[in-house]
């Protein structure tokens, strides 16, 4: 047991009137400290390329065709089940391309593991993160929505190819 | 210009002004709790967020309003009025500047002139307490029920604190008219009534406290005490109810912010210019009832709120003797001639 | 004008004095009760005693019935009000007695000494009217001094008193055996 032996207060620390008027300067010089609030719409969140934002299927060379060969490996590492694919068969030199591609933005919790599947290069994070609409339909993105030219994730692949350099390099079991 | 015409400017703009002030105070409300919290508080309504309290009228006339099952229907309609009225009554004989002159007629910026204003204004004032009562008692909450027991016995307490104080101000001025009392401290600076030693600061200080816990401001807002009562009183009120609870309240902030200038700061009175024009007086007397109005705000976002018993001990156990006290140096002083 | 207003609000008082007596709700009697104070005050507004309706409002209005109000809400009383419990109170015995003789004492003392003054109205401190503040000073510090002492001596007294009363009654409710407690030996007893 411990006796903690408070100190006697004076009579003028009895008043409190001291510690209130020095409260209230403290708080006065706190109307003129800088601001942190970020005025959002106009003051983004800073993004870089780590920022996990909603994932995005890239373009090809061509611009023209997705990188997808809608082999259905992000569809199963989805833990939260929000991508849809239906895949057909094409002319052209890759055989597949996805015909139907659905993100369910609103299942989405943005955890990357799409982007950690692909095969392909056809999916990566990117820094969009502003999510809103007036209807639920409106956020299950379809392959317009979400379809990104490979220059605009740039960044965001040679960061993910670093990060994963690391697991490539040779171990001493290999 | 006929006379009644005269009275009704004068009607318009004090009520329109003490309208616009409790308006603005919702935003200066939040505004200044931004700053103090290094935020930077409503700014997309209008310029600046200035058309907030706009929004926020049109907000609360468009909400459902709700009336609780098992509330007492008559005294729950009757308690946000019983809370408004009061304060915007007692506005009536501030006298906010000396004599004006209106379409010819030399006239005093104050709706009525009475010998005994400062009764009329503590009188008038003490009503307020209704609207919180009834209100709390009427919603069938408990909460509602706890909130306006406290504002009541707070107010009680209070007030004698704050009417002790006033009458150390009449003793010093010898008269219960506002107007005189302004006029009294004319002059220099140290006519002010804060400025009669030994007894003017002391009943400064304890007539500002009393304010705030006659308008249920923080540090003692019991009455609305959030953590423990919810909204308190106003738990149960919607729409513009709430509102006029609000109104009520700032009004009532206003007018206690008018009667400390009245009483303790000379009014409309500029140091050392006895014969300032008019408008000048008008600018100055709304300044410093700014400044009070400031510090309401300013104590807010700065104080822990008391416990309840605390306040009660502070209410009667410090201040009323330190009041009545003050009442009996002043008599003595008086009649031993020290502020002749 | 002024006969028209005058009869209005005395029957604005007698509806409301009526409410007090017959409203089923104790709430409500002390909101009539409320309302007739109010038209009285209107009414000492109307004879020009502004000072005294002032006062009417500050004190009973302002103070006192808050109070009434305060005590009500406590008590909770709803459409049924059970004040059978609440009235249980009588002094007696000895000091019953000395409480009483002590209150008419000094309400004898109060009547002689406003005996002992000169009538009201005839005083020349009167004559710019009955609510000159400083005449009625005057006259309530010099010549009603007594009288006035002495109620404020009774007011004093009946505020003990009631402390006094309350605080007994919380003793005894305290005990650890209210039914196996012996019957107070000092006079007070439960009606």
């Amino acid at each position: 047991m411990v006796i903690i032996k408070r100190k006697e207060l004076s009579f003028i620390e009895k008043l409190y009137l001291p510690q209130i008027f020095q409260a209230l300067s403290h708080s006065f010089r706190a109307m003129f400290q800088p601001r942190i609030t970020r005025q959002y719409p106009e003051e983004p969140l800073p993004t870089n390329e780590v920022t996990r934002g909603q994932p995005r299927l890239t373009l090809l060379e061509d611009g023209e065709h997705l990188a997808c060969v809608s082999c259905g490996l992000c569809e199963a590492a989805c833990p939260a089940y929000a991508i849809t694919i239906d895949g057909h068969e094409t002319e052209r030199f890759i055989e597949r391309e996805p015909e139907r591609f659905e993100i369910d933005m609103l299942r989405c919790i943005l955890c990357g593991f799409c982007e950690e599947a692909c095969p392909k290069d056809a999916i990566f994070m990117s820094d969009e993160l502003e999510l809103a609409d007036f209807s639920r339909a409106a956020l299950v993105y379809d392959i317009d929505k979400l379809k990104r030219p490979r220059e605009e994730l740039q960044g965001r692949i040679d960061y993910f190819y670093q990060v994963n350099d690391r697991w490539r390099t040779p171990s001493s079991t290999s | 210009m006929p006379l009644p015409l005269v009275w009704l400017i004068k009607v318009v703009l004090i009520y329109g002004g003490l309208i616009t002030v409790a308006a603005a105070m919702s935003l200066a409300e939040r505004k200044v709790s931004a700053w103090i919290q290094w935020r930077v508080g409503p700014n997309r309504v209008g310029p600046w967020g200035l058309l907030q309290p706009v929004a926020d009228g049109v907000k609360f006339i468009f909400k459902e309003e709700l009336v609780p099952e098992g509330a007492n229907q008559t005294l729950f309609r009757l308690a946000p009025i019983l809370s408004a009225v009061p304060p915007m009554l007692a506005v009536a004989v501030i006298p906010f500047a000396g004599e004006v002159s209106i379409g010819g007629h030399v006239t005093t910026l104050s709706i009525a002139d009475l010998d005994i204003s400062t009764l009329y204004v503590v009188a008038i004032g003490g009503l307020g307490i209704y609207g919180v009562i009834l209100g709390g008692w009427s919603s069938n909450s408990k909460y509602s029920l706890l909130g306006g027991l406290r504002a009541s016995a707070q107010m009680v307490s209070y007030e004698l604190s704050l009417l002790l104080s006033i009458l150390v101000v009449v003793v010093l001025s010898g008269t219960l008219d506002l107007r005189q009392i302004v006029n009294d401290q004319a002059g220099p600076i140290f006519a002010w009534n804060i400025f009669a030693l030994p007894v003017g600061p002391i009943a400064f200080l304890l007539f500002v406290i009393a304010t705030f816990a006659e308008t249920n401001r923080h540090p003692f807002d019991f009455a609305e005490c959030e953590p423990e009562l919810v909204g308190g009183f106003h738990t149960e009120y919607s729409s513009m109810k709430f509102a006029l609870f609000f109104l009520g309240e700032y009004c009532a902030m206003t007018v206690m912010a008018c009667l400390t200038t009245v009483f303790f700061l000379g009014g409309g009175n500029i140091p050392w210019w006895p014969d300032a024009p008019w408008l000048l007086e008008l600018t100055c007397f709304l300044s410093k009832m700014g400044f009070f109005l400031f510090l309401f705000l300013w104590v807010r976002w700065t104080l822990p709120r008391f416990r309840f018993d605390q306040l009660m001990a502070l209410g009667w156990k410090v201040m009323l003797p330190i009041a009545i006290a003050n009442v009996f140096v002043t008599g003595a002083l008086l009649s031993l001639g020290w502020f002749a | 004008m002024a006969d028209t207003l005058f009869y209005i609000l005395a029957a604005g008082t007698l509806a409301c004095g009526m409410g007090v007596v017959t409203a089923r709700m104790p709430l409500f009697s002390v909101l009539s009760l409320l309302g007739s104070l109010f038209c009285l005050s209107a009414i000492y507004l109307l004879s020009g005693f502004q000072f005294l309706a002032a006062t009417q409002l500050l004190v009973y209005a302002g103070a006192i019935m808050v109070l009434f109000l305060f005590v009500i809400m406590l008590l909770n009383l709803g459409d049924e009000a059970e004040l059978q419990g609440h009235l249980g109170f009588s002094l007696s015995g000895k000091k019953g007695l000395i409480a009483g003789a002590t209150a008419l004492s000094l309400g004898l003392v109060g009547v002689v000494g406003a005996g002992y003054s000169t009538p009201f109205v005839a005083n020349p401190a009167y004559e710019r009217g009955v609510d000159d503040l400083n005449a009625l000073a005057t006259v309530l510090f010099s010549r009603y001094a007594l009288p006035f002492e002495a109620a404020s001596l009774l007011l004093l007294a009946t505020m003990i008193g009631v402390i006094t009363l309350a605080k007994r009654q919380r003793t005894t409710d305290a005990g650890a055996h209210p039914q196996s407690a012996p019957p107070s030996t000092d006079g007070e007893t439960a009606a």
